[in-house]
């Protein structure tokens, strides 16, 4: 399949892609940045999940994020131009990070290799799905079209085990997400339209579950889902396994949160990620 | 009956509720410190009579109005809101009379006994409810009489009100366990006395204007940029006063307009950066009588915290949230759950009608849910609704857990109606345990209980009884079944030691290992600890 694509395929490492995907599309990931004190990681590359999540558990001070630079952009377009005509480049939200920015002043520097540079307006699972439509494409053309009609009909469902992670790197305003800082909540977060809002505030975390997926069936019919964790494994199986005795013929997949997402989720972050039909 | 004498009437039942209502208060039936009945009823009453004060109508129909609108506007508590109804059916009843004969008479007290009826979804027997409709039996069984007069019909009234109050104790069980009367029913009664006291007597009552007035419930508002302006109050005396024309013309120059009352008396209410301007346009009605102009600023700043009001944009779906809540943690909770106005007052402090209405009308919202969180102030926060042009849903929570139940529930986004809806639900999916001291030896619920023993309510009901605190809690634990919940919210109390409080957590750790425990600083009076159970 991919030997009659001449246009590749390129994300980043908060797609979360699964293994498997990546290895039957062959797409390329740049992997962003986890930064511990005065250590740097490759996001997915130099840190396994769970050491990551053992480590953000036992740091005093949280780990920062950073963007690959368009520099890393430019070096991976260049050596995709050699045996491509082009290709399509999906990020990270622009309203989260500075990385789909990034992608397109590398690809600026890379004369003569076509680049569309997509910016999903979301995070995790939903970009992978944008990336195998775009895979599962003829031509760049057809690729562009197909992912930036889904762009807008992307969606994650998150519950957070706590807020702190989110508030603290920046990405939610508490005042403006009507969640105090006295009761601890279990907010159910909507990522769409390019923004983080609290859906619901639930007390106990297996109500939040269960609001989550009610949710989730106000939404059908949807063309992807899968169900994220961050060190949540059983829960986000007994998830899967509700919505696929739902949704009998729907591919269900299982994905794990990465370090950069999960330094804004923390850990025990459950989610539902899908593209609206 | 004309409007002087049932004017006297009137400053007559107030000035002798004034001097009995203690006694009234000491009726509380539950052994936890209730909702101050007489209390709630004198500053009903006041609120009624205090326009009428004010008011030289001959006619009776007139007075009735205005005690029949004060009332309303400042109804506190379930015995208040009754009282407000009796006086509006009595209104009614005298709508276009300019003096009653004994008859009539007769027949208003009949008719204001069934408008309280009316106003109570669930009437109870044994109540305020029935020494309403005794009075106005007994009074129209006097009428029947030739030769009876105001004063006898009044008489039969006060006579027929006695008779049901001594009745109540085999009407209700809890009355019973107690060996107390009812004190609503008692309440009347003493207003029904006090009428007679000063028709009978020649010359009028003094009244007793010095009687403090007791701590009204302060209100805590967002406050907005150059402040909320001026609470501005008076009265116009004048003659075929158009009020429809008057409230036209002061509406343009602020909010929270009324403009009650009849052609020759008009009582203005409203809320203006100009009350200037306000009085001037009203001098050119008639005389500006009693004029009371307050800063609302400085009223309500010093219940505002700095966190709340910044940095809230505008809501989407232009809901606003107003809860009733006591104890400086409690407050803060709700605020930070989003609540736009806390109305302060609680279980023993009910706040007024009045209280919520401006409380409502003063969020920036045409919409606006309102949370009671006590079962005392339900029926309060109902009459909300017919006296603002915002449209009100009142979600009747009934204690602290399910107003936060409530709060949490709530969505920007999400319409007042299904919104309302949703809050109603989660709100009924919340257990309640109170704990407390009771106040005096009383039985209540087949359970004997003596001053001072620490008792737990579950859900407003006595359930248990014991010497501590952790041992009560367990009992109730026990009672709902720990193994349906997941999560205990512990609201620490003004009377809460440390070590109780840690002594408390422990128990509920060690007893119910598969419950999460949460403690929360509320700060609330009267309750050591508040539970919330889900």
């Amino acid at each position: 399949m991919t030997s009659k694509r001449r246009f590749a395929v390129v994300t980043d490492s908060t797609a979360d892609l699964p293994d498997e995907w990546r290895a039957r599309y062959g797409i390329e990931v740049v992997p962003l940045k986890v930064i511990f004190g005065n250590e740097t990681f490759r996001d997915r590359v130099d840190m396994s999940d769970d050491e990551f999540f053992r480590r953000l558990a036992a740091a005093s001070k949280l780990p920062t994020t950073s963007a690959p630079s368009p520099g890393e952009f430019a070096e991976v377009y260049r050596r995709l131009a050699e045996n491509h005509d082009g290709c399509i480049s999906i990020h990270l939200g622009a309203q989260l990070s500075a990385t789909a920015e990034a992608a397109r002043i590398g690809a600026e520097s890379v004369a003569g290799f076509r680049v569309e540079v997509v910016d999903s307006q979301t995070v995790t699972m939903p970009i992978a799905f944008l990336c195998r439509v775009a895979a599962e494409c003829e031509t760049l053309e057809v690729a562009t079209a197909a992912v930036e009609a889904r762009v807008p009909k992307t969606r994650v469902l998150a519950l957070l085990d706590t807020l702190r992670y989110l508030e603290m790197g920046g990405r939610l305003n508490r005042a403006q997400a009507m969640i105090g800082t006295m009761l601890d909540l279990k907010p159910l977060l909507l990522v769409a339209d390019r923004e983080i809002k609290p859906v619901e505030r639930v007390r106990t975390r297996s109500r939040a579950i269960s609001r989550m997926v009610d949710y989730f069936r106000g939404e059908l019919p949807v063309e992807h889902v899968a169900v994220m964790h961050a060190q949540a494994p059983d829960e986000a199986e007994k998830v899967a396994a509700g919505l696929r005795a739902e949704l009998p013929g729907q591919e269900v997949a299982i994905g794990k949160i990465g370090c950069v997402l999960g330094t804004h989720t923390g850990p025990k972050a459950l989610g539902v990620v899908y593209i609206k039909k | 009956m004309d409007g002087p004498l049932f004017k006297q009437a009137l400053l007559g039942s107030l000035n002798w509720l004034a001097t009995n209502h203690e006694e009234v208060n000491r009726l509380n039936v539950f052994p936890v410190p209730d909702g101050d009945t007489g209390t709630n009823m004198l500053l009903t009453l006041q609120s009624a009579v205090e326009d009428i004060k004010e008011s030289n109508a001959a006619e009776v129909s007139k007075i009735a109005k205005l005690a029949s609108h004060g009332s309303l506007m400042g109804a506190r508590g379930n015995s208040g809101v009754i009282l407000s109804q009796i006086f509006r059916g009595f209104a009614r009843a005298v709508e276009g009379k300019s003096s009653l004969t004994p008859r009539e008479l007769a027949v208003a007290f009949e008719e204001a006994a069934n408008a309280a009826y009316r106003a109570v979804n669930k009437p109870t027997e044994g109540t305020i409810l029935t020494v309403a409709r005794e009075a106005g039996r007994s009074a129209a069984a006097a009428a029947g009489d030739d030769d009876a007069t105001v004063p006898s019909v009044i008489a039969a009234a006060a006579a027929g009100a006695r008779a049901a109050v001594l009745k109540t104790p085999s009407q209700l069980q809890i009355l019973r366990d107690a060996g107390v009367v009812d004190a609503g029913g008692f309440g009347l009664q003493i207003i029904l006395e006090g009428m007679l006291k000063s028709v009978e007597e020649v010359e009028s009552f003094q009244v007793d204007t010095t009687a403090a007035r007791p701590k009204a419930a302060q209100i805590a508002l967002d406050l907005p940029e150059g402040g909320w302006g001026y609470c501005t109050e008076f009265l116009i005396d004048g003659t075929n006063l158009d009020l429809d024309q008057i409230r036209n013309e002061i509406e343009a120059l602020g909010n929270s307009v009324l403009v009650v009352g009849e052609p020759e008396l008009v009582k203005v209410h409203v809320h203006t950066d100009d009350p200037t301007r306000v009085i001037n346009l009203a001098g050119g009605f008639g005389k500006i009588l009693k004029l009371n102009v307050g800063d609302m600023s400085t009223q309500h700043k010093r219940i505002l915290d700095s966190e709340s009001a910044a940095g809230r944009p505008p809501r989407a779906n232009g809901v606003g949230l107003v809860a009733v809540v006591a104890g400086p943690g409690l407050v803060e909770i709700f605020r930070g759950l989003g609540v736009d106005a806390i109305v302060e007052g609680g279980q023993t402090m009910n706040p007024s009608t009045q209280d919520m209405l401006t409380a409502v009308d003063g969020v920036p919202y045409n919409e606006v849910v309102l949370l009671p969180n006590n079962g005392n102030v339900i029926l309060a926060a109902s009459q909300v609704a017919g006296l603002t042009k915002k449209k009100v849903h009142v979600i009747e929570t009934r204690s602290v857990p399910q107003g936060v139940a409530a709060v949490v529930a709530f969505r920007p986004e999400r319409g007042g109606a299904d919104n309302a809806a949703a809050m109603k639900a989660e709100a009924a999916r919340i257990q309640t345990i109170e704990v407390t001291h009771a106040v005096r030896d009383t039985r209540s619920n087949g359970l004997k209980v003596k001053k001072g023993d620490v008792i737990g309510l579950i859900n407003d009901k006595l359930e248990f009884a014991g010497a501590d605190y952790a041992e009560v809690v367990n009992k109730a634990l026990g009672k709902l079944g720990p193994d349906a919940y997941e999560l205990v919210t512990v609201y620490r109390g003004q009377g809460a030691s440390d070590d109780e409080m840690a002594n408390l957590e422990s128990a509920i750790r060690s007893n119910f290992p598969g419950l999460e425990v949460e403690v929360q600083q509320g700060g609330q009076q009267h309750y050591p600890f508040i539970l919330s159970v889900e």
